[in-house]
């Protein structure tokens, strides 16, 4: 089963579809989570995802607001996608009758 | 920022050249700054070398070859160098046949040993190889630093680090011998390490030394079965 970070990064490639790379999807991840994520953290988890064949990676063109340097565009595969909504799932069955669903978050 | 900048750009060489790209392009989009670029890049730096630790090669090399291996080997260099002292006959002041088959026997079992220890260090750590490097390296120099032997200089020490690098250099391009050439270097260094003269006695350790050799061997017949396999 996938990791929580695993789950974000699928997730955050797979809305930016054809648009996905390294710098939108952390920008995607830390607009959703609120929290700050890490270059290594994403591009050690973008290299684990596409051994386990989650993933596809290739080197994207190169834009001036870049430097002049490439991209690595990152593009989700079917088992990716499985993978991700099997996760769904399952938080989704262990959540039910949580004290948090059932009644609403309070402080 | 110079200073930074120039440390930025040293700390991305170290990672490979399309991950360099896409990272330092990620941070000129973003607009890091760069502390926070530096910072991000070790991350990435650490997070890879610690992921390389996850396998059991680099933990062989490190401590299986290189450090273990760095001991007896200096202790090895050190006995060719008083042999090659000793091949002349202090009556006659002539080069004694049997002093220069000693020699070369000695000449040969250290760079066999050493030559396949490095080689097999190179072709399985590319990545954590500097660990490697510096794990041989401090037993060098704690020797070097208290070595006292008369008409012996400290270098005769480190006889064995020019073939050990040359393993090393060829073990990062080759990665595998061929499975005749393999068993060639392992029976070659096994028999010398048994042969009556040029070790003392050939105890378990010396034979030990042997294991990279025989290493080899495996690695060229695991490769040679599945190239069968697939031809089949």
């Amino acid at each position: 089963m996938l990791g929580e970070f695993e789950y974000l990064l699928i997730t955050a490639a797979a809305g930016l579809g054809h648009e996905g790379y390294g710098a939108a999807i952390r920008q995607q991840i830390e607009t959703v989570t609120g929290r700050k994520c890490s270059i290594g953290a994403l591009y050690t988890t973008i290299d684990r995802l596409e051994s386990k064949g989650f993933l596809k990676t290739w080197m994207g063109d190169a834009t001036p607001q870049r430097g002049g340097r490439a991209k690595r565009m990152v593009q989700v595969t079917p088992e990716g996608l499985r993978a991700a909504r099997d996760f769904y799932e399952t938080v989704m069955r262990a959540s039910r009758g949580a004290s948090w669903v059932a009644h609403g978050w309070s402080q | 920022m110079k200073g930074g900048r120039m440390l930025l750009d040293s700390l991305a060489q170290l990672l490979e050249r399309d991950e360099r790209e896409a990272v330092l392009g990620d941070m000129a989009e973003t607009g890091e700054s760069t502390g926070q670029a530096v910072w991000n890049v070790c991350g990435l730096l650490l997070r890879r070398q610690l992921a390389c630790w996850n396998d059991w090669r680099p933990w062989i090399a490190a401590f299986g070859i290189a450090f273990p291996f760095s001991f007896p080997l200096m202790g090895f260099s050190v006995s060719l160098s008083l042999t090659s002292l000793q091949i002349i006959d202090p009556a006659t002041h002539q080069i004694t046949n049997s002093g220069v088959k000693l020699l070369l026997g000695k000449l040969l079992l250290l760079t066999g040993w050493s030559w396949t220890g490095g080689f097999v260090t190179g072709s399985v750590s590319r990545r954590t190889l500097w660990v490697s490097a510096l794990l041989a390296l401090l037993p060098c120099c704690f020797c070097l630093s208290r070595f006292r032997i008369e008409h012996l200089h400290g270098f005769s020490l480190l006889l064995f680090l020019p073939p050990a690098i040359q393993g090393v250099r060829q073990g990062l391009r080759m990665t595998r011998l061929r499975l005749r050439s393999a068993v060639l270097v392992a029976s070659a260094t096994t028999l010398l390490t048994v042969v009556p003269g040029i070790m003392t006695s050939p105890s378990l350790l010396n034979l030990a030394l042997s294991w990279p050799a025989w290493y080899l061997v495996a690695a060229a017949g695991i490769k040679r079965r599945g190239t069968g396999e697939q031809h089949a």
